[in-house]
């Protein structure tokens, strides 16, 4: 098992080294140069030019290239041709508002999806169940941003029952300990704060959990339709054993096997779809910060980001993959 | 359902209840609505990026300040009064004496010629204004003495910018690098915390020398969707939203139906921010390299329309390359502005012996519904007199690139001067030398014009650089370098327990420091 995690991050040193490439060669390859997006409209030539040499822009790009690689295995992703400051160090303040949003999105979508499509396929074709699967059918299709609108209008502005947008109340002074507000409000022991970054990310989180439960149900529901109809599930039902355990125990196990492998890569999408929530939720996360990065040509953020999202998405493959280790002794078996 | 109102029942009781947590009174809180993060409160590094601008005008004093509400002319800060040479090249100042900066060092002339010879060293994008600056000299505590190698009577404009803010020596010298994130400076609030991409929170000086501030605490709130923006004000969250980006406008109906709110005020304040639709007009060749063709398009475009249709009453009519509202304004131009008139610009057209197909291009613009918008209104006022141009919106690095290469016949483009001088739109637009940089209308080489924005730039006196630039204006619409479309007024829209609140034109820099809440 340690061999297996051993190989298989391995085998991510080249893959990270060709989405460097790629993104290092593809930012430059897009028109527009930074220092005078930078400047913003208005700036003259000497201005322009003198940040220029400045950010070290009049350099050959694979000069740049070499230097960044250099400061890259050093952890080091160059420094914010915006604000200056290093790029790893901004990430770092930004990286735990993106977690904290998926991993509640994601809780809220397992929580959710899997006993959904698990009560549709054991009614298959009831009302119940068409109900649901237009449910999810919207779930997948309705775009992010109209959600996100709705729910704002609905529970912020009209109920008044959540905050619109941000992720605490800025009438609140609070020295954040992790970065991880629902976290840091249990650990200072205030868990009154914890219930405030609660009600703070229940929006956000709602529009990205809406798409990955819808996902996640309808995959549950025809892994489970198709387990059912299996031997084991007849010979189990012939034993004798209660429907709840065949149910739970036989049909779904095995049907979360292939659910998992498309919530691992639904989860890296919706990392993707994180990028608009958080524009329009306030959220100070990742998917923001890449966003105005590449309006502002910011090349080092726009490096460093992509190369954070891919690091994500191989971790999850990863993940997805023990897991499935875990639930499924033949897998566990190759794997040795 | 129930399950929801009952944590939000929860939430919001916690929220009162969290104590100490949350002492801050409401009441006494400004919270302004800002569409991006500052970046930098770094006086000495500023590239006039609105946001921290803007902080950075409310944490610091300048030795000069346009005055509210007309800004057109200038008053002391830290300034108490100052004098000008004859030949325009030394200025001096003399200092307001017991001002303290907020960590308790005293405010001298020692303190001010720190910041702008920290300003000369840092920053690249004021390099041209405080490249002039040959000598600064503390005569005295209270006496300054400024000798510009140049006559630039704009300097005490670039004076009230925010890269002219006076910082605290000693706390700059400290902080190093890390004046940028704790910033200490004279002004009406003292900085308390920055959150990246979250928020910036000042609280009150109430030591402040022109009086404490009518507002405890004041935090810049980071809201980059408009939309939100605008729920946020709606449900009380934010009491003062500032709307427009950069390159951008509220939609007319915003502001319509933010209007009939009762809880919510809108002010609406001209700005000297100009849009047009240029020409590049450094082409030697082609239809467009042609006065009469040009000037024939400028009576195809139905500018009232335009205001009333797209706008609803938001922008005003600009006629020349100033707007209305500058002091260098010439009111000649109202009348040598083309008017609409397509049967006037399809006989010139003929006149100049040019077929309209020949002038059939693309017509470059920025993104976003609002460009979207005027640039298919401008088409289809093409398209009436015989010239089909093809849309082509495009995102703004690129933009900008492919307009600096001049790669482009035809294009709607902006300017927004970053200080309050004709010279901002003249010199930078106009100027032939400067016609492959950013934003300019790439004129073609004209020694005369250029030694006449030269010496309307440096001429010292008001007076005189107002006739100067009054010629200057005639003789740029006589060669037609676009046709001036619009100028967006800034709106500011707050909740109506707001007081006091004064919107500034030019650049759209606003201070807290008269601001009260109810």
């Amino acid at each position: 098992m340690i061999g297996f995690v051993f190989r298989r991050l391995l085998a991510v040193i080249p893959v990270l080294l060709i989405v460097l490439v790629l993104v290092f060669s593809l930012v430059r390859v897009v028109p527009g140069d930074p220092a005078v997006t930078l400047l913003g409209p208005g700036a003259s030539d000497v201005q322009i030019a003198a940040l220029r040499e400045q950010l070290n822009l009049d350099q050959p790009i694979v000069m740049q290239f070499v230097s960044y690689l250099g400061g890259v295995l050093q952890g080091d992703l160059g420094i914010s041709l915006k604000s200056g400051q290093p790029v790893t160090l901004e990430l770092m303040k930004r990286l735990p508002a993106t977690i904290e949003l998926s991993v509640v999105a994601l809780l809220a979508a397992i929580v959710i999806g899997i006993p959904l499509g698990v009560f549709s396929a054991t009614r298959p074709d009831t009302v119940l169940d068409q109900g649901l699967r237009i449910l999810s059918l919207v779930g997948v299709s309705v775009p992010a941003f109209l959600f996100a609108l709705v729910l704002q209008l609905t529970f912020g502005l009209w109920l008044g029952w959540l905050p619109i947008s941000g992720r605490m109340s800025p009438f609140v002074s609070f020295e954040p300990i992790t970065g991880y507000y629902i976290l840091d409000g249990l650990l200072s022991g205030q868990p009154s704060l914890a219930l405030l970054a609660v009600s703070y990310v229940i929006l956000p989180a709602s529009v990205l959990t809406a798409f990955l439960a819808a996902v996640l149900s309808r995959f549950v529901r025809s892994a489970m339709l198709e387990a059912i109809e299996e031997d084991y599930v007849r010979t189990a039902r012939a034993k004798g054993l209660a429907e709840r355990a065949i149910i739970y125990g036989h049909a779904l196990r095995n049907a979360l096997l292939p659910a998992i492998t498309v919530l691992g890569l639904a989860f890296a999408e919706m990392l993707g779809g994180a990028i608009l929530t958080e524009t329009i939720f306030a959220w100070p996360g990742i998917g923001r910060y890449m966003f105005e990065a590449i309006s502002n040509r910011d090349y080092p953020v726009i490096q460093g980001t992509t190369l954070l999202f891919a690091l994500i998405f191989i971790v999850t493959a990863l993940v997805v993959d023990l897991i499935h280790g875990w639930l499924d002794p033949r897998v566990r078996k190759r794997l040795k | 359902m129930k399950i929801l109102k009952n944590l939000a029942i929860a939430t919001t009781a916690l929220a009162l209840l969290a104590g100490p947590a949350a002492a801050q009174s409401e009441s006494s809180t400004l919270v302004v609505a800002v569409p991006s993060d500052p970046q930098s409160l770094e006086p000495g590094t500023n590239r006039a990026w609105p946001v921290g601008s803007e902080v950075i005008l409310n944490v610091f004093d300048t030795l000069v300040a346009w005055s509210p509400p007309e800004f057109s002319s200038l008053e002391g800060r830290l300034a108490e009064s100052w004098t000008v040479s004859e030949d325009g090249k030394t200025f001096d100042f003399k200092l307001r004496e017991g001002v303290m900066f907020h960590d308790g060092t005293p405010f001298n002339a020692e303190a001010a010629k720190y910041s702008f010879e920290r300003t000369s060293e840092l920053n690249s994008y004021v390099k041209a204004t405080f490249g002039l600056i040959e000598s600064v000299e503390a005569v005295s505590d209270t006496e300054l003495r400024i000798m510009l190698s140049a006559p630039y009577p704009a300097f005490l404009s670039i004076l009230a910018q925010p890269q002219a803010a006076i910082v605290s020596p000693t706390a700059a010298e400290e902080a190093g690098e890390g004046f940028a994130s704790n910033p200490v400076g004279t002004g009406p609030f003292k900085f308390e915390s920055y959150s990246a991409d979250t928020s910036v929170v000042l609280v009150a000086n109430p030591d402040y020398f022109r009086g404490a501030p009518g507002v405890e605490r004041l935090i810049f709130r980071v809201i980059p969707d408009a939309s939100t923006r605008r729920l946020e004000l709606e449900s009380g969250g934010v009491d003062i939203v500032q709307q427009q980006g950069q390159l951008s406008s509220p939609p007319a109906q915003d502001v319509a139906e933010l209007s009939e709110n009762p809880d919510i005020t809108v002010l609406e304040v001209p700005s000297q921010i100009i849009r047009q639709f240029e020409f590049n007009n450094s082409l030697t060749d082609g239809p467009y390299a042609d006065a009469r063709v040009r000037k024939a398009l400028t009576y195809a475009i139905d500018y009232e329309g335009l205001l009333a249709g797209i706008f609803g009453g938001t922008a005003e009519r600009v006629y020349g390359p100033l707007t209305t509202n500058s002091w260098a304004f010439n009111p000649a131009m109202k009348e040598m502005a083309p008017t609409y008139d397509p049967e006037k610009a399809k006989a010139m057209l003929a006149e100049a012996g040019v077929d309209p197909s020949e002038l059939s291009t693309k017509l470059y613009s920025f993104q976003g519904q609002l460009w979207g918008a005027i640039a298919t209104f401008v088409q289809a006022n093409l398209a009436d007199i015989g010239v089909n141009v093809e849309i082509a919106q495009t995102e703004f690095p690129s933009y900008r690139a492919l307009h600096v290469a001049g790669e482009h016949q035809i294009a709607l483009d902006g300017r927004q001067p970053w200080y309050n001088d004709p010279d901002a739109h003249i010199t930078i637009g106009y100027l032939s030398s400067l016609k492959d940089s950013a934003m300019t209308f790439r004129m073609g080489e004209d020694a005369e014009l250029d030694a006449l924005i030269q010496k309307a730039q440096q001429t010292p006196g008001l007076e005189a650089r107002k006739e100067l630039y009054f010629e200057v204006q005639e003789q740029i619409m006589e060669k037609v370098p676009g046709a001036y479309l619009f100028s967006p007024k800034l709106i500011i829209f707050h909740r109506n327990n707001i007081d006091g609140l004064v919107v500034n034109s030019a650049p759209p820099l606003n201070e807290y420091w008269s601001v009260t809440k109810n």
